[in-house]
């Protein structure tokens, strides 16, 4: 009985990775499609003549390389940085007792809800401001896009570590105490190692919101080529109305790609980081 | 409670701030008088990118080879920028005069809303000494104003005319439709013969189809009183002409399911792919239909007015070449715009990519040489008209308005007085800020 | 505290704890800790927002960003204009029950699948989970592109597959109808955000002990009222904190209705707020109106929530 139970679930489990993985499957195969076979409607689920013309395209119209390794710096850059300030907040948050607690959290929450678009104005001029300051993260470079970015992920971040910083009991930190441990030795040696499963998965929102963005980069990167970030690039060959299917989904499956390998490479943390939380 | 509490405080917080009066941000744009004028060093252009962008970067490579031979110690920088992210790009250069190009191509259409920002440069002065600005033509030079002054060099024109299917009209015994009545009936004669065919494929969000419609049967869409405009899309006039166009997107002509959604390159591209025996294009979409599965089977004529001989007023579409306002080599600047957007280059350019040219002559001598261009060199030259060349059109096009009203009627949720009541409406109230 | 715990009342037990134990100076520690994520948050998030709340009250465009034409306080005035425009009313409540179902749904398929998940055997549960994580790492442009090409009119699977089965959809249009635009947008959604809550119940799932779980069949409880009683009380927190992340996200919607519908719509049928918010203000440039819809979405989205946080405390 629960053998055939089993052998049902394993059953269904499959043929929901099968649906799940489908839309993927046909974006990947439509971009490797010759014209034609597009053009007429052909379901066939595989392809004879597999051409790779519809990713040349988008390759060759493009300084491809310069912006994917612009999204990769902003992307990596701002999962580093939001790692470290995220992880420490999250520590006082949940660890450390002090007034206004809840107002943090509940501004933390009310960052999320802002509609992005709204901001972008507001944002376009602090970062002309701050570029007199710090040039390197003025208009028209890489480093408007980080610090934005930063901030935009942050609070989610937190909001998500505060769960695993919470769950490490207290004792842990008294006896570390009782060793002579301070406690910033005791944050880094002992906590941040802790809740490593979380971090990952803070890690993987992070990175995705900064690697889809082109609202921002549309924004700030007025002139100049060399800091085009991906999206930017690639919104070229987002016109549907133009039909060419086959270069929509060479364009989309390059962008998906990335973030895809990073997923699989951080996914056996990730299961364990997202639910984490009710460990303990 | 403390939930509560926390998003109170954090509401009259910021309620405060904001009733203590800081002002949003401004970009400081009062120095403009005394912007210096080099001669020397990095002139910055942008031109927006092509869907086949190589030929329109030969042209250019030459002009800027050309001009950069002339002057000493001017490179010319250029960057081509996809139209559809163009908004954020040029607000952010005139939000940021640092950023700013020198030199930029945009559509006529945008105009007005860059001039209320002080975007560009008024060239009313140096048109006039410029010998070949008396060959530009009238109406398209027009669409480079807003109140009497001049801010761009028409680079280009595009006008729209009839496309039909010439196998097919061929099969049914049809003729080219010469009244827009007529257009309507041979429409649905084809559909009613051809069921796997749209009639003419025009859509709900094909604005430059529409207002020929409206334009032909003596409507407009708006007027100017003096300093103000109003919307006059509610005239028994326009409204004759807008249902005109309306009945087209119809079952027996051309399925709303299918055609209340599309764009003007949608229902070119639609007619470029077999799908419908005519359609309203431009003559920039020849390569697109010749290279679809139509071929060479097709031919333009003007599209008709309401009488036999008439032709229906296009819309004068086209992109300008103007002088950013907040440029540090006006001189330099206005010398490029007169080398591109000339005689010797707008020609090249029509030899690279079949573009309209401006000049009058250089528009004859191209007729002579290429017949596809006469329905659309006799369209223009019967006179075309404009969109209300106003900030608030960008509001009104951005709103979708008319393409709302045409999507109301032609899905039925609406009849024609109610949709265009409303759509007078919500321009009325654009035009009043 | 009113906010989801998310360990069930442990960190208040723990913190005090840890006050009275070795370390006292806890308010400058905190402010040590805070400080780098707040330095960012003020420089980039708070001012901004204050910013949002000063451009609602200006008559504000781009000729006013650029300099070119004078600033002119409205107060209130844009808040008006929206609030009686009947549109915004129409909108929000399609929004409200949009996002409602694209949550419900979420979150529906997102449990069953993780307690299917923790069901199946190693093999065909990875597979589902690597699944799972490509539709999540889809970028959103290229997920609804990739969903709008499947059902295409002319050119889509879908129409093809159906209509050589003998159904009469060669040349359908699946946005034209507003539900089925709705329908199919809301499809996409749930593609793309089930993996999180997926993913986060399944680790849930697996961090109860089985001890737990065994003590309770032990005591003669059905499969059913172990799940209710034991195993969903400490889901719970997880759940909620996930169902808070679904409303903002889902609430917010952008990408995919304006990709999908082509900017809202047949005649804006299928508008949500931060379309029409777009469509209305931004893409016209009254940054003024936008920014007044978009302290008005704010103040929406906190009290929906507000309302789910204290729904939750009541229950037993």
């Amino acid at each position: 009985m629960a053998a055939v139970r089993r052998r049902a679930a394993d059953v269904a489990c499959l043929a929901v990775a099968l649906v799940v993985a489908f839309p993927l499957y046909w974006m990947v195969l439509s971009a490797l499609r010759p014209a034609g076979e597009i053009q007429a409607a052909d379901p066939r689920p595989w392809t004879l003549a597999p051409t790779v013309d519809s990713f040349r395209r988008v390759l060759t119209a493009q300084d491809f390389g310069r912006y994917f390794l612009n999204s990769l710096l902003v992307a990596v850059v701002v999962v580093a940085l939001s790692l470290v300030a995220s992880f420490l907040a999250a520590v006082a948050l949940t660890r450390l007792r002090f007034r206004g607690r809840t107002v943090l959290l509940v501004m933390l929450l009310v960052a999320q809800m802002v509609p992005v678009e709204a901001l972008t104005i507001p944002l376009f001029f602090l970062v002309r401001f701050y570029g007199d300051v710090v040039p390197a993260v003025g208009l028209n470079q890489l480093g408007s896009l980080v610090v934005v970015h930063l901030a935009f992920s942050l609070p989610f971040a937190i909001w998500m570590l505060r769960g695993f910083t919470a769950a490490v009991p207290a004792e842990l930190e008294e006896a570390a105490a009782l060793d002579g441990a301070s406690r910033f030795r005791f944050t880094w040696q002992v906590l941040f190692p802790l809740v490593a499963p979380g971090l990952v998965a803070a890690s993987v929102v992070s990175f995705v919101h900064a690697w889809n963005d082109f609202l921002f980069a549309k924004t700030f990167l007025i002139s100049g080529t060399e800091t085009r970030t991906l999206p930017l690039g690639l919104l070229v060959f987002f016109k549907p109305e133009e039909q060419d299917w086959g270069a929509i989904m060479a364009g989309a499956t390059l962008m998906t790609i990335p973030v895809l390998v990073f997923f699989v490479a951080v996914q056996r943390h990730l299961v364990s980081g997202l639910g984490g939380s009710v460990k303990g | 409670m403390r939930f509560r509490r926390a998003v109170a405080a954090a509401v009259l917080g910021s309620l405060a701030g904001a009733a203590l009066g800081c002002a949003p941000p401004q970009a400081n744009s009062g120095d403009q008088g005394q912007r210096s004028d080099q001669t020397t060093g990095e002139l910055r252009v942008w031109l927006f990118q092509e869907a086949s962008n190589e030929p329109k970067e030969a042209v250019v490579e030459e002009a800027v080879a050309e001009f950069e031979a002339a002057h000493e110690g001017v490179t010319v920088n250029v960057e081509y920028l996809p139209v559809d992210g163009r908004a954020s790009r040029f607000n952010g250069a005139f939000n940021d005069p640092e950023s700013a190009p020198d030199v930029a191509e945009f559509g006529n259409t945008d105009l007005a809303g860059y001039t209320a920002s002080n975007g560009f440069a008024d060239l009313t002065d140096d048109l006039e000494r410029w010998p070949d600005g008396a060959d530009l033509v009238p109406e398209v030079l027009d669409t480079a104003r807003v109140d009497g002054r001049t801010y761009g060099v028409p680079w280009f024109t595009g006008t729209r005319a009839l496309y039909y299917r010439t196998d097919v009209f061929t099969e049914l015994g049809l003729k080219p439709p010469t009244t827009l009545a007529e257009l309507t009936e041979t429409a649905r004669a084809i559909r009613a013969a051809r069921s796997d065919l749209y009639g003419i494929s025009v859509g709900g969000k094909y604005l430059f189809a529409l207002l020929p419609f409206i334009w032909a049967h003596g409507g407009d869409i708006a007027e100017r009183n003096g300093e103000t405009w109003s919307a006059t899309i509610d005239s028994p006039a326009a409204r004759t002409g807008f249902a005109r166009y309306t009945e087209l997107i119809a079952p027996d002509i051309c399925p709303p399911q299918q055609c209340a959604q599309l764009t003007g390159s949608q229902s070119v591209a639609a007619f470029a792919g077999g799908k419908a025996a005519m359609t309203i294009g431009g003559d920039f979409n020849r390569a697109a239909v010749t290279e679809g599965a139509v071929g060479d089977r097709f031919a333009v004529v003007p599209l008709p007015g309401t009488a036999p001989g008439e032709i229906a007023p296009a819309f004068a579409g086209g992109n300008l070449l103007g002088v950013f306002a907040s440029t540090d080599r006006r001189t330099l600047a206005w010398e490029f715009v007169r080398l591109l957007g000339g005689k010797e280059y707008q020609r090249a350019l029509y030899d690279a990519m079949g573009t309209m040219p401006t000049f009058t002559d250089v528009q004859d001598a191209v007729a002579g040489a290429d017949p596809f261009l006469r329905p659309f060199i006799e369209t223009v030259q019967a006179g075309t008209r404009f969109v209300p060349a106003t900030p608030a059109w960008t509001r009104i096009d951005a709103q979708a308005v008319l393409p709302t009203a045409v999507q109301q009627v032609a899905t039925g949720s609406q009849d024609v007085d109610t949709a265009t009541s409303a759509a007078a409406a919500e321009m009325d109230a654009a035009f009043a800020g | 505290m009113a906010l989801p715990p998310v360990t069930p009342a442990a960190p208040a037990d723990r913190t005090r704890s840890a006050r009275q134990g070795p370390h006292r100076d806890d308010g400058r520690a905190a402010l040590l800790y805070l400080a780098p994520a707040a330095v960012v948050l003020l420089a980039l998030m708070a001012y901004p927002i204050y910013q949002l709340v000063v451009i609602s009250l200006h008559d504000y465009g781009q000729a006013q960003a650029s300099g070119a034409a004078p600033l002119v306080f409205l107060g209130l005035e844009n808040y008006r204009t929206l609030l009686g425009d009947p549109q915004f009313w129409d909108v929000l409540a399609a929004t409200v029950v949009f996002a409602a179902v694209c949550v419900v749904a979420t979150m529906l398929v997102g449990t069953a699948l993780a307690v299917l998940a923790s069901r199946a055997g190693p093999v065909p549960r990875t597979l589902l989970f690597l699944a799972a994580l490509g539709a999540w790492a889809t970028p959103t442009m290229a997920g609804s592109y990739v969903w709008l090409f499947l059902f295409d009119q002319d050119f889509g699977l879908v129409n093809e597959v159906l209509s050589s089965l003998g159904l009469p959809l060669s040349g359908h249009s699946w946005t034209f109808e507003r539900l089925s635009a709705f329908g199919l947008v809301a499809a996409e959604i749930v593609w793309c955000s089930f993996p999180f809550v997926m993913v986060t119940v399944y680790a849930g799932i697996t961090a109860i002990p089985r001890e737990v779980v065994e003590a309770a069949a032990l005591d003669g409880a059905s499969a059913v009222r172990t799940a209710t009683s034991v195993v969903l009380p400490i889901l719970r927190p997880l759940l909620a904190i996930a169902t808070i992340q679904s409303i903002i996200w889902d609430f917010k919607v952008f990408t995919q209705i304006y990709v999908m519908t082509g900017g809202g719509g047949v005649a804006g049928q299928n508008l949500v707020l931060n379309v029409f918010a777009y469509q209305k203000a931004f893409a016209g440039e009254q940054y003024g109106l936008g920014a007044a819809i978009g302290v008005v979405m704010t103040v929406l989205l906190l009290a929906v929530t507000g309302l789910y946080v204290r729904a939750q405390r009541w229950r037993p």
